[in-house]
């Protein structure tokens, strides 16, 4: 009954505190943020600019080690976990979105979303499937052959959704993901986002302070000062 | 799709990369004409050494060479016609030249003065031993009663080719004997002192001086010098009162110590070209990686250990240091083959007097040493510039700019 209760949360925080080096200053980014995020939901993390949602999603992303606290991925803690288990984790069950999409110029778009399948020796025939699925999803498989710099930022950014999507993770991760995008596509972006949750049962987690984005939000966290505020 | 994305990234920024193509290349290429030049030089001196006094090697009785003797012809070896009848029969044995010394007062006029003179198969001698450099008259060729003096003693001696001169040896059983001998040639070797001792005359004479049918020493010319330690192996096998001893140590003060000192240098100048190659990669590759710092932190946040992106920058070092290598062997290889073909005119070696050719010769060793050097100095350049990048904690890399 217990584990029952437990597995529906994806994420468990329990008094976590984060501080980074600026210059010569530490920076308390987060502060005591105790936080259940459910599965297959489209969470965001609102705030303003320096009240610690990114740094909190970079938590979430196993891309900053937990300091103080405690935090649970899926029932297991981050603080047991090895460098190696964590690579597996961000390579297998995470899927990063980021403001930059940070696709790779040399590829094309289907070997962007080919490449990170490919590193998890996933065979050929599969590779292709999720990659054909994944561009779909995101309607850019007409545009497969092109490199990223033929495609507008929105269709840059759904290439990188496509691409985090293809891994089939339990979690899309994405930092303030439309922000460098205007307000139509944000908003296709977003509605693929909506869908993705609804038909493909991925929980998504975003960083934004953008109101649109979180009026797709089944659940909000806001943070103040790298405090959570209820 | 690792090696795919290697070999895409070589594109990414065409500029840069032929830059480090180029440093590369052209590192390789130095690297490869200067151990073409190198080993040109080595060979045209092993050559030159060959040809001037010793042959491929010598055949002496044992320990003859490290002792010094009171009545030397003692330790000579007899059954001179056997040997030679059994060295004709090797099938890596080319010349056979038969020796003795003969330390001797020659006379001119009024004038004596003591030279140490050896008895030599002139003819054939002539035939193989080209780097004795002759200032005046001829070689000894087949004149019987003709003899060759060092520029020094003919100095001394006051006489020029044509002149009569007087030999007076003591002959192996303490008799006095005497001949009379034309001064066919005068020659110079560049040492001093051999020049101003030094003569030679026919070994039937110097024999017949010494009273003696015994053999000093056997110099040899083989048909490959590569031949030389599996012909003396079996020589002193066959007979093991006698010794062979290559040119290499007989000329050890001057040809090896040369040899081991060029290569000395040699390994100096090839470290210092590596060093520049490896110099001028990290430049180049450091500026690429630190580009794709968020990139690479792109690759981190999705699971790829520091290994895999170590992995990952160390095959486009791969890349561009085998590409370059080629590069750089190839144009080296025909700039040289075509506008230095005939080689560079060298000064003497030391021990040596006429100035010799060299032509820059190349093996397939030279091929794969430059090459894989290169390409080493390349992926340590790149793992160099990669490990801080990829060490880099993810959320720093992709907050980059």
């Amino acid at each position: 009954m217990y584990i029952m209760e437990k597995q529906k949360y994806l994420y468990q925080l329990e008094n976590v505190t984060f501080c980074y080096q600026l210059g010569n200053h530490q920076i308390e980014a987060v502060k005591n943020v105790s936080m259940d995020i459910p599965m297959e939901e489209l969470v965001t993390l609102t705030g303003p600019s320096g009240s610690g949602k990114s740094s909190l999603l970079n938590l979430l992303g196993l891309i900053e080690p937990v300091q103080k606290g405690t935090i649970l991925f899926q029932n297991e803690d981050l603080n047991q976990m090895n460098q190696s288990k964590q690579n597996q984790i961000r390579k297998f069950q995470i899927g990063f979105i980021f403001q930059q999409f940070h696709l790779i110029p040399v590829f094309t778009v289907e070997e962007n979303v080919a490449f990170f399948l490919a590193r998890q020796k996933l065979a050929k025939t599969e590779i292709l499937q999720r990659t054909q699925e994944s561009l779909e999803a995101v309607k850019l498989w007409e545009h497969r052959k092109k490199k990223p710099s033929e495609l507008s930022g929105g269709q840059r950014q759904r290439v990188a959704i496509a691409r985090a999507l293809a891994k089939k993770p339990d979690v899309i991760i994405g930092d303030e993901p439309t922000a460098s995008l205007d307000q139509q596509t944000g908003r296709e972006i977003m509605e693929i986002f909506r869908d993705l949750v609804n038909r493909h049962k991925v929980s998504i987690i975003l960083t934004t302070h953008d109101q649109m984005v979180q009026s797709y939000a089944q659940q909000s966290f806001h943070l103040v000062d790298g405090y959570l505020k209820h | 799709m690792v090696l795919f994305l290697s070999f895409m990234n070589l594109f990414r920024n065409f500029r840069r990369t032929l830059a480090i193509l180029l440093t590369v290349a052209l590192g390789t290429g130095v690297l490869f004409s200067f151990k073409g030049f190198i080993h040109g030089v080595l060979n045209q001196y092993k050559d030159s050494t060959i040809h001037a006094h010793y042959g491929h090697g010598q055949i002496n009785t044992k320990n003859y060479r490290e002792n010094v003797y009171a009545e030397p012809w003692e330790h000579w070896m007899e059954n001179g016609e056997g040997l030679n009848r059994y060295l004709s029969m090797e099938p890596s044995v080319e010349s056979i030249f038969s020796r003795v010394a003969l330390p001797a007062l020659l006379k001119s006029g009024k004038t004596a003065i003591s030279g140490t003179g050896q008895g030599i198969e002139a003819e054939k001698e002539a035939r193989f031993f080209h780097g004795l450099k002759i200032i005046a008259g001829e070689p000894l060729t087949s004149r019987p009663f003709g003899i060759l003096l060092g520029i020094g003693l003919a100095k001394a001696l006051g006489v020029k080719p044509g002149d009569p001169i007087t030999l007076i040896a003591n002959s192996i059983d303490g008799e006095i004997s005497e001949a009379e001998f034309i001064v066919t040639g005068i020659s110079e070797t560049g040492s001093l002192d051999f020049d101003n001792r030094m003569f030679r005359v026919q070994l039937t004479a110097a024999q017949s001086l010494l009273k003696t049918d015994r053999i000093e020493t056997i110099a040899l010319g083989l048909t490959d010098d590569k031949a030389w330690d599996s012909f003396s192996s079996r020589f002193e096998e066959k007979f093991p009162g006698l010794e062979v001893t290559s040119f290499a140590v007989l000329d050890k003060v001057y040809y090896q110590h040369s040899v081991d000192w060029l290569q000395a240098q040699f390994k100096v100048i090839q470290l210092i070209i590596l060093s520049i190659v490896l110099l001028g990669i990290f430049n180049s590759v450091s500026s690429s990686v630190l580009e794709r710092k968020q990139e690479i932190g792109n690759f981190r946040a999705n699971g790829e250990s520091v290994m895999d992106i170590m992995g990952l920058i160390t095959l486009e070092g791969i890349f561009l240091g085998f590409l370059g290598s080629v590069i750089g062997i190839v144009t080296t290889y025909i700039i040289l083959t075509v506008f230095l073909n005939n080689g560079i005119l060298m000064p003497p070696g030391p021990g040596l007097t006429n100035p010799f050719y060299i032509s820059f010769e190349f093996e397939w060793e030279m091929v794969y040493a430059s090459l894989g050097l290169t390409t080493i100095a390349a992926i340590i350049a790149s793992l160099l510039a990669g490990v801080r990048i990829a060490k880099m904690p993810i959320a720093n890399a992709l907050r980059s700019i």
